[in-house]
């Protein structure tokens, strides 16, 4: 209701002494309260749950009784909830993580809150990350570095450890550098070299000598391999688990130490940050549950912009006809119901479309022309981002059509036959008057688009997400840019993390930040787009005579 | 008239336009015409390619002539490689007949250790491609036909059949010669049946063989023992067949009546005795592909399904009749049943059909030029052979792709194998190659509207109040931050959702039932309650709000009320819902348990409650956008009048703007209706994907959302699961279309009524 109509009412609107449907009223602001509580609580949630993931927690070491006997077990607390029991009677459940997966196999524990006879936070405790088994909670006995030992109460353990992981992390650079990299290289060429053999381009005889050049190189590099794994293999770390058990980890398998009880406010914080950026900048380890996003997120950012490219164009043009050029009449009419029946299709739909139409049609016959070679293999006709972009691209078309259609429609009709007025062609009118002073409003839609299409699931299903992804769609590898490749995105790594991967309570932590980064990822593309509608408004409320 | 000369002609140049201005206009005229239409094109190009894989599940088999062959051999049994190219053919000699189809030519084999043998029976089994044989002397054996390609150097591949003989197993039991045999073969386990002397005075026996697996080789195959089990039978036996487990022996006798046999490794036992025709003898009698089903042809041609199945309240697995055929004509009964589907060649005759035992469609009928004794169906499925009497054999291809599909598979109550009558099911893949695909896409229909309605139930109040009062009585300053925050809700990725839903709400509202109950009850009542004493309150304390801010003073009491109901829930759990434990008596208050014990349906984790609520955050949204703004755009002179007649803000509301935007709601809940029905992720992670069809709102559902994206990957491109799949997508696609365009026409037909008012 406009301002100006309602004001007058709102004096007498509720004073008024008819008290005849009040209560209705109250009922139709508890149903808004309840909406805006929904939706401000779940953002509040995701936020509190994301954001409690990246926390470290203080260490807590336990003597409980278990079946029957005393057990010492050291974690920390990740969940308290009730459990009723069939008699009926509440209970209140912690459920603690302890790590340490190489001791015992299960590294969540729920325990009673009754049975916990003790608690303490011993401040000698390191949370130690590793690159397998998950993360170990043991208490540090000593180092083995270069033939020395170290014991864990000198001065200058902390400082020695911390040059040996700073090692280790150099090292295992090394290695990736050469596994992936440089015999990844010869592999591709091996294939290649196979491939021509087989169409009759390179004689056999060449192919055989430049094979055994190839393979050369290769056992050259595994040497190289074998020497720097034997670096790491050097040094070694000892702990002693809280239960007593000792352990001795290779350096080379550590990827970082916190004390997690010895640590202030403010070491948590630096703490919780350096797990933020590892969460944002580094691949997944174990099966997605531990590590970062970095691919996932890599993929929805590349998958979403080239949908972007794709449908800023088209969606415009479409528009410019339709309230250009088209006569308006009972056709277009009839187009614009379909394309705002479009945005109400099912987005799973459009999955399927983009399965049988680009996937298996337009891949299919790329293949067919281009990459005959590789057949049965198929490069193009089987599901990858260039398709999910496109896939993606129709479901948002109709987003961006009503929005640059609107923003034309505001574009005062003076404005236009000024320009007309002024000599300009239609399409000069169109491309210097038009078209600018509707740009916010197709940026708008755009945002939109991209919004929604980032928050999409549930049809790049089925044209070419994957739960985890070699090698990204843009590297620097020739051509560099892998168009046919699969590739992870944040929404996908919700759903498999949360609901296919084996240890789903492990997984928990990394769903929740993944989630509270898709949100807040969407939601700033939705507050981006609102502001710069409202702007709009502004604009043309002034330039409108 | 002259002009004077004095005034200025005007250049004409001056009104002249660039040629390259004139031509960028055309050009881009015609760029974004061929764009714009292209657009729209594209939007129909995916009717178009979606209805594409759909059309050819409704296509009936096409069947071609493909070769014939003639020779003398008589064809009492005919068999084939799994390419249909070479034929066999056998008559109780000791010589083999094999003739290639393309070039005619004919070679013989001679069977190894027949010689001097006098056969009197054989029967043959098409899947191990064994013709078993029963001698004169009462013994019983078999050999197996077996085929190679050869790959030679010129690109040829000539078929290479070779014949292996197996043991041979003395019947004990009767005297003559074995006049009927049949041999079942499951690879581990295998029985005979066979049959000796004729008429009344036969004695039939039962033997059941085993491999003795050695430490080298294949092993040994010997009996296990043998079972004379003529004094089961009530009349002469006419018929013998034994099922691909290798353990059924069906026998059919002269009365009409079959009794059906099962050997396992006690031994063998008589289970059940039927009249398939009311006593009326068979005139044929096999088993499906599977080994569950027989197909029975009586004697006045009619042709019934009997399958194995559990009646409801038996213990024990018999065999019922669960499907009706057309009618066959005159003459002897054809019947070669498929390798690998449900799909059978019948006919009597000259009259020939393929039909599919599931749907029970006839897929294809016609005509042969003989009269055929035998029929043949490849392993393939990609040809059928009948033969004539004289040896002439006629070969046909045969493409039949989706054999199982069919308006009556999708959407009518099929009698699936195994099942104790005819019901809606979903099971599209099985563990084992002769599963028999269950395609009906009732279930998920009713599961897509099931979860529709659970969330609508919830969400469509709480949208249209939230409208009512945005649009009614909240200020516009406020208005614009609200607004907002409601449009990036339904942006929220539904993936994030149906994640909160399946992993952190289930469980939480898996004990609390009954507070959220409690909620369902209190909310609601505290805001009326709330609105009845404010009205009562002096006015001077009403006066220091202004009208609009009732959704924030209405806030604590819905925060107070929804506490307190939340810890009542587990009070009157323990008042109302006992579980009282039937074994020992004993009473528990849990709703859980009470559920499936009061009402008989069943309890889950991930049900349709959890989905109503969670699937609000998307539905609310939608729904109280659309009628916010159809409420917000009732023209300002009609609730101006209203008032201005001394109409309450109530009554402007009730009397004036709901009437008049009533079409823009509806359009509202079309919409929401639209969105909700095509929501996939939520469906998939909180409903637990079960194609269930009960109303029950502590269990889940399978959508078709849900199912598309969970089983389109894993589908077979072009068989008849991948279609089936994109047909449920146009079932989707059709019921989302037809609800928004209802919506979108109630929408213009408001704004032009507006328009004139």
């Amino acid at each position: 209701m406009s301002s100006e109509l309602s004001k007058p009412s709102r004096s007498f609107a509720t004073t008024g002494r008819s008290r005849k449907g009040e209560p209705l009223v109250w009922l139709t602001a508890a149903g808004l309260t309840l909406g805006v509580a929904m939706a401000l609580g779940l953002f509040l949630l995701i936020l509190i749950k994301g954001g409690a993931s990246f926390w470290p927690r203080k260490i807590d070491v336990m003597e409980v009784t278990r079946n029957g006997g005393s057990e010492i077990i050291a974690g920390y607390v990740t969940q308290e909830k009730e459990r009723k029991d069939p008699d009926g009677t509440f209970h209140k459940e912690i459920q603690v993580f302890r790590g340490n997966r190489d001791l015992s196999p299960e590294a969540f524990v729920y325990i009673d809150e009754k049975d916990i006879q003790s608690v303490s936070n011993p401040e000698s405790l390191l949370l130690v990350e590793r690159l397998e088994y998950g993360p170990a909670i043991v208490e540090p006995v000593a180092l083995e570095a270069d033939g020395k030992r170290i014991e864990a109460s000198s001065g200058e353990f902390r400082s020695v450890l911390k040059a040996q992981l700073d090692s280790a992390k150099k090292i295992r650079a090394d290695l990736l550098e050469i596994e992936r990299k440089k015999i990844g290289k010869i592999s591709r060429e091996l294939e290649a070299l196979g491939r021509a053999e087989r169409s009759g381009s390179v004689p056999a005889t060449e192919a055989a000598a430049r094979r055994a050049e190839l393979q050369k190189d290769f056992e050259k590099l595994q040497a190289q391999a074998a020497v720097i794994r034997e670096k790491l293999a050097g040094s070694q770390f000892f702990g002693r688990s809280a239960d007593g058990r000792e352990v001795t980890f290779p350096i080379g398998n550590l990827l970082g130490v916190f004390a997690s009880n010895e640590a202030n406010f403010f070491e948590r914080v630096g703490e919780m940050l350096h797990r933020m950026t590892s969460f944002l900048t580094e691949d997944p380890r174990e099966a997605n549950t531990e590590g970062g996003v970095f691919p996932a997120i890599f993929g929805t950012v590349t998958m979403t912009l080239v949908m972007s490219l794709f449908v800023t164009p088209f969606g415009v043009i479409a528009a410019i006809y339709l309230r250009e050029y088209a006569k308006q009449g009972m056709l277009v009419k009839i187009v614009r119901i379909s394309v705002n029946n479009l945005a109400g299709v099912p987005s799973i739909v459009f999955g399927v479309f983009g399965l049988a139409f680009f996937v298996y049609f337009v891949g299919g016959g790329i293949d067919q022309w281009l990459f005959a070679d590789k057949l049965p293999t198929p490069t193009y006709g089987t599901p990858g981002i260039l398709w999910a972009s496109l896939t993606l691209s129709l479901l948002t078309l109709p987003v961006v059509i009503v929005a640059t259609e609107e923003a034309l429609s505001a574009v005062p009709r003076g404005v236009r036959e000024a320009a007309l007025a002024c000599g300009a062609s239609k399409w000069q009118a169109i491309q210097r008057v038009v078209l600018p002073a509707s740009l916010p409003g197709i940026l708008t839609g755009v945002i939109l688009a991209m919004a929604r299409g980032a928050g999409e699931v549930a049809p790049l299903m089925l044209v070419g997400v994957v739960k985890l992804a070699p090698s990204l769609p843009i590297d620097d590898i020739a051509p560099f840019v892998h168009p046919e490749r699969k590739f992870m995105h944040l929404g996908f790594h919700i759903y498999d993390l949360g609901f296919q991967s084996p240890d789903a309570e492990a997984a928990k932590p990394v769903v929740y930040a993944t989630a509270l980064l898709l949100i807040v990822v969407v939601v700033a593309l939705n507050l981006a787009a609102i502001i710069i509608r409202n702007r709009l408004k502004k604009r043309f409320a002034v330039s409108s005579f | 008239m002259k002009t004077p000369e004095s005034s200025p002609i005007p250049d004409p140049k001056r009104f002249e336009v660039s040629r390259a201005t004139l031509w960028f206009d055309r050009f881009m005229g015609w760029a974004i015409c061929f764009g714009g239409i292209g657009v729209i094109l594209a939007v129909f190009g995916i009717f178009y390619f979606i209805g594409k894989e759909v059309v050819p599940l409704f296509r009936s088999a096409d069947v071609a002539p493909a070769g014939e062959v003639a020779q003398g051999a008589n064809p009492a049994v005919l068999g084939v490689d799994e390419w249909g190219e070479m034929p066999f053919f056998y008559d109780g000699a000791d010589k083999v007949v094999f003739v290639e189809v393309k070039s005619g030519q004919r070679r013989e084999l001679v069977v190894p250790g027949l010689a001097g043998l006098e056969v009197t029976a054989f029967a043959y089994d098409t899947v191990h491609r064994r013709v078993a044989i029963g001698l004169a002397d009462g013994r019983v054996g078999s050999f197996l036909v077996s085929y190679e390609r050869n790959y030679t150097e010129d690109g040829n591949a000539p078929l290479e059949p070779s014949l292996v003989a197996e043991p041979w197993f003395q019947l004990e039991n009767g005297e003559g010669p074995v006049t009927a045999i049949s041999y079942g073969d499951s690879g581990g386990a295998r029985v005979i049946a066979a049959k000796r002397g004729s008429g009344e005075a036969d004695t039939v026996s039962i033997l059941r063989l085993g491999m003795k697996k050695g430490l080298i080789g294949a092993g040994k195959l010997s009996l296990l023992g043998q079972t004379e089990i003529s004094a089961d039978l009530p009349a002469e036996t006419t018929m013998l067949r034994s099922s691909q487990n290798g353990a059924m022996v069906l026998i059919a006798c002269a009365n009409g009546e079959v009794v059906y046999f099962m050997a396992d490794a006690g031994g063998v036992s008589k289970r059940q005795s039927f009249r398939p025709f009311d006593g009326k003898p068979l005139r044929q009698m096999n088993f499906l592909f599977g080994g569950v089903s027989v197909v029975m042809t009586g004697a006045d041609g009619s042709q019934e399904q009997w399958s194995l199945f559990r009646p409801e309240g038996e213990g024990e697995r018999l065999f019922g009749e669960t499907k009706k055929f057309d009618s066959l004509g005159e003459g002897a009964v054809l019947f070669a049943a498929s390798q690998r589907n449900r799909t059978f060649l019948t006919g009597a005759g000259r009259e020939l059909s393929i039909r599919h035992s599931t749907s029970g469609a006839v897929r294809w009928k016609g005509q042969a030029d003989i009269v055929p004794v035998t029929a043949l169906l490849d392993a393939k499925g990609a040809h059928f052979l009948i033969a004539a009497a004289n040896g002439e054999v006629r070969r046909y291809s045969v493409h039949d792709h989706h054999p199982e599909a069919g308006w009556k598979a999708f959407f009518g109550k099929v009698w699936y194998e195994g099942g104790s009558k005819p019901v809606y099911q979903w099971q599209s893949t099985g563990g084992t190659d002769d599963f028999e695909p269950k395609l009906s896409l009732i279930p998920l229909i009713f599961g897509s509207l099931k979860g529709t309605a659970y969330a609508l139930i919830f969400s469509i109040p709480v949208a249209l109040l939230a409208a009512v009062f945005s649009a009614a009585y909240l200020s516009p300053d406020v208005k614009r931050v609200v607004k907002p925050t409601m449009e990036i809700m339904s942006s929220l990725p539904s993936v994030v959702l149906g994640f909160l839903a399946g992993l952190w709400l289930a469980p939480i509202l898996e004990m609390r039932v009954p507070s959220v109950l409690m909620l369902v009850i209190t909310l609601p009542l505290t805001a009326l309650l709330a609105g009845y004493l404010w009205c009562r309150l002096p006015i001077g304390i009403r006066n220091r709000f202004s009208g609009g801010s009732e959704w924030l003073l209405v806030l604590p009491m819905l925060v107070l009320a929804g506490y307190a109901a939340w810890n009542f829930g587990p009070v009157l759990e323990s008042w109302i819902f006992i579980y009282k434990d039937p074994a020992t008596g004993k009473e528990v208050a849990d709703f859980r348990l009470w559920w499936p014990q009061a009402t008989g349906t069943s309890y889950e984790q991930r049900n349709s409650l959890v989905l109503g609520f969670m699937m609000g955050f998307a539905v609310i949204p939608v729904i109280f956008t659309i009628a916010e703004d159809a409420l917000s755009n009732v023209p300002k002179n009609l609730t101006a009048a209203a008032s201005a007649l001394g109409a309450n803000r109530w009554q402007v509301v009730w009397t004036v703007m709901l009437p008049v935007a009533s079409s823009g709601i509806f359009s509202a809940l079309m919409i929401g209706f639209g969105r909700a029905v095509g929501e996939t992720m939520i469906m998939v992670m909180a409903t637990g994907n079960t194609p269930l069809t009960e109303w029950n709102i502590f269990s889940g559902m399978r959508t078709l959302s849900a199912n598309i994206a969970v089983e389109l990957p894993e589908a077979p491109v072009g068989s008849t699961h991948y279609r089936t799949l994109f047909l449920g997508a146009v079932v989707l696609f059709a019921m989302t279309f037809v609800m928004n365009t209802i919506a979108e026409v109630l929408r213009q037909r408001l704004r032009e009524r507006n328009k004139l008012v």
